[in-house]
């Protein structure tokens, strides 16, 4: 479902945020600070911060239902990933430096549009350690890129 | 204590996109950006529904809805819950969101794509702030203090020319808003013309828009304040005058006779009425080169402007009227050196010009005529407001139409493009013609 252009999408400097379903259906949302994917591009970590996240996570580890938006400001090109397989786990040793590299990217990214450096890093900080990996199979991916078609399944 | 949806305005105009998050029916969770979140009151907010999209499918399902929307100064973010309520497709809250919306779309170039199709209201259920790190903003200017400055002023005009003018410098001196000016609501009802301006090479004294046009029709015509942060050519002077035009015919090519003052590279615009029980006198308008100058709570400081601007417009107006103070002793007759100029008069539209200039139409015309035919015929320079509200062939409406206002179109207008014609306040409802050349009226 992912091929190796969309992967490299998602793991540049794009925004992501991640939704949930929580009790009586109501959405849970936050916003990720960094994703990876398995060798084979067949499972997607986002790694979120466990003070920031906490709702949404709960909701991810009670229904394993989780949707994601990677949107790169610059061109508004947003694609949305869904699972229903989604479960928390621990942060790997080395997801310190997927964080690291993610805030850079991101930074690197929307700061020309004329935000500053310092509120796009504030916007994606989290304390150290405070961060969960949240991992899933993507059973469908959208594009959803503003206009009309906005919402139609992602032609691989 | 709770947080309100007024303390965190900022994050919802658009300057960083809001995300939506809602489920379907099958409990499917979705996320959609929005461009802006816009206000309605303390627990009430907005969205637009453009297309019939994955998040209006769900929320017509499942009321609950979620967003995360961010200060675009300071990094704070904040959770809202939401629960969908109704849509509106007409009114001043979906005219504002249009006009905010057309704003956005041009500025990030999806003037194409972006249309609003309805204002989709939400009760706001829950505001949790995002835990994490937030920059400190800026000092800000205090309007609550700008405004008691301007409150403690308004009282000081004897008369609307300068309550105007002077409306327009505290604007630029108080609130550092250097583009601004007053348009007034004309006896239809139909149409604007702008009164006084400040900040713009010309004056553009007596041009007009039609009410339901461009961000100042819009403001007037739905009685609401229309706010853009990013300009559009949708809500463009010259959209605005080209459908003002079309709306009344071929008939109105002096419509566009006096340039409209507007900036060109407007970025921020704000027009907010001004209304007196209800009814809507005017607009004040205000814009900026600069994107997202205006922001919510300049939005709210000029409204609190606006209302008593407009009670002070209407005591002048009817004071002008009521109480005029003794007629001032005759001016000099008028002097008939040099050859007439040649004035006309075409009785269709009252427009006046003075040799081949387009001096003035409508209310202001037949005003102007009528002090002209009695100066040049009975000597009469002296002349009240009254007896001109009270002239049944000027047929002046008995309210709604500000008759001072007209006198200081033509007052300006003759300033402008008459350097020997000018009127002059004589004292509270009162003025003087004074001509310093002779003139031969003839009507066309």
């Amino acid at each position: 479902m992912i091929d190796a252009q969309l992967a490299a999408f998602m793991t540049r400097g794009v925004s992501i945020i991640a939704a949930s379903r929580g009790p009586g259906n109501a959405p849970t949302i936050a916003r990720a600070a960094g994703c990876r994917l398995s060798a084979d591009r067949g499972r997607v970590t986002l790694l979120l911060s466990k003070s920031q996240a906490g709702a949404l996570l709960e909701s991810v580890q009670a229904t394993g239902a989780i949707s994601v938006v990677f949107s790169q400001p610059s061109t508004h090109r947003t694609i949305q990933l869904k699972g229903a397989d989604a479960r928390v786990e621990p942060a790997a040793d080395d997801d310190a430096s997927v964080v690291a590299r993610y805030a850079d990217a991101f930074a690197a990214e929307v700061c020309p549009l004329g935000y500053t450096e310092q509120m796009m890093r504030a916007l994606v900080w989290a304390p150290h350690g405070d961060f969960a990996a949240v991992t899933f199979s993507p059973s469908a991916a959208f594009d959803q890129t503003p206009g009309p078609r906005a919402g139609s399944p992602l032609k691989a | 204590m709770r947080l309100s949806l007024a303390a965190i305005r900022e994050c919802l105009d658009g300057a960083v996109p809001s995300a939506i998050a809602t489920c379907a029916a099958d409990g499917t969770p979705n996320i959609s950006y929005v461009s802006h979140v816009q206000y309605v009151d303390e627990s009430h907010a907005a969205l637009s529904y453009q297309f019939f999209s994955k998040t209006r499918q769900n929320v017509l399902a499942n009321r609950r809805a979620a967003a995360l929307v961010i200060h675009p100064e300071t990094a704070a973010r904040y959770r809202l819950e939401l629960e969908y309520l109704r849509t509106e497709t007409e009114g001043p809250l979906f005219e504002k969101m249009k006009a905010r919306l057309a704003g956005i779309a041009s500025h990030t170039g999806m003037g194409g794509v972006f249309r609003l199709r309805g204002s989709d209201v939400y009760r706001v259920l829950e505001i949790e702030p995002v835990p994490g790190r937030v920059l400190p903003a800026a000092p800000r200017p205090n309007l609550l203090a700008s405004l008691r400055d301007c409150a403690e002023r308004f009282t000081q005009s004897g008369d609307l020319g300068t309550l105007l003018d002077s409306a327009l410098a505290m604007m630029d001196k108080v609130f550092g808003i250097r583009h601004s000016m007053v348009l007034m609501l004309d006896g239809t009802g139909k149409r604007l013309f702008t009164v006084a301006s400040r900040g713009y090479a010309e004056s553009g004294v007596g041009s007009e828009i039609a009410v339901g046009c461009g961000v100042i029709g819009v403001a007037a015509a739905q009685h609401t304040p229309i706010r853009i942060t990013h300009m559009t050519s949708e809500y463009s002077y010259g959209k605005a005058i080209r459908e003002s035009a079309e709306r009344d015919g071929l008939g109105s090519l002096l419509e566009t006779a006096i340039p409209f003052p507007g900036l060109a590279d407007s970025r921020s615009q704000l027009a907010v009425p001004i209304a007196v029980g209800g009814r809507v006198l005017g607009v004040l308008y205000v814009e900026s080169p600069q994107d997202l100058r205006f922001g919510y709570d300049d939005e709210d400081a000029l409204v609190a402007f606006a209302a008593p601007l407009g009670l002070a417009i209407l005591y002048l107006q009817h004071s002008a009227e009521a109480h005029d103070d003794a007629p001032a002793p005759a001016g000099a007759p008028p002097r008939a050196g040099g050859r007439p100029v040649p004035i006309r008069h075409f009785a269709a539209d009252h427009s006046v010009f003075i040799g081949d200039d387009y001096l003035i139409k409508g209310v202001a015309g037949a005003i102007f005529v009528r002090l002209l035919r009695d100066c040049a015929e009975r000597g009469r320079t002296e002349f009240s407001n009254r007896e001109l509200r009270l002239d049944p062939s000027l047929r002046l409406p008995e309210l709604g139409d500000n008759l001072e206002a007209r006198l200081i179109l033509l007052q300006r207008r003759l300033a402008e493009r008459c350097r020997f014609l000018r009127l002059e306040k004589t004292g509270r409802g009162r003025f003087r013609l004074v001509a310093e050349r002779a003139y031969a009226l003839s009507e066309a």
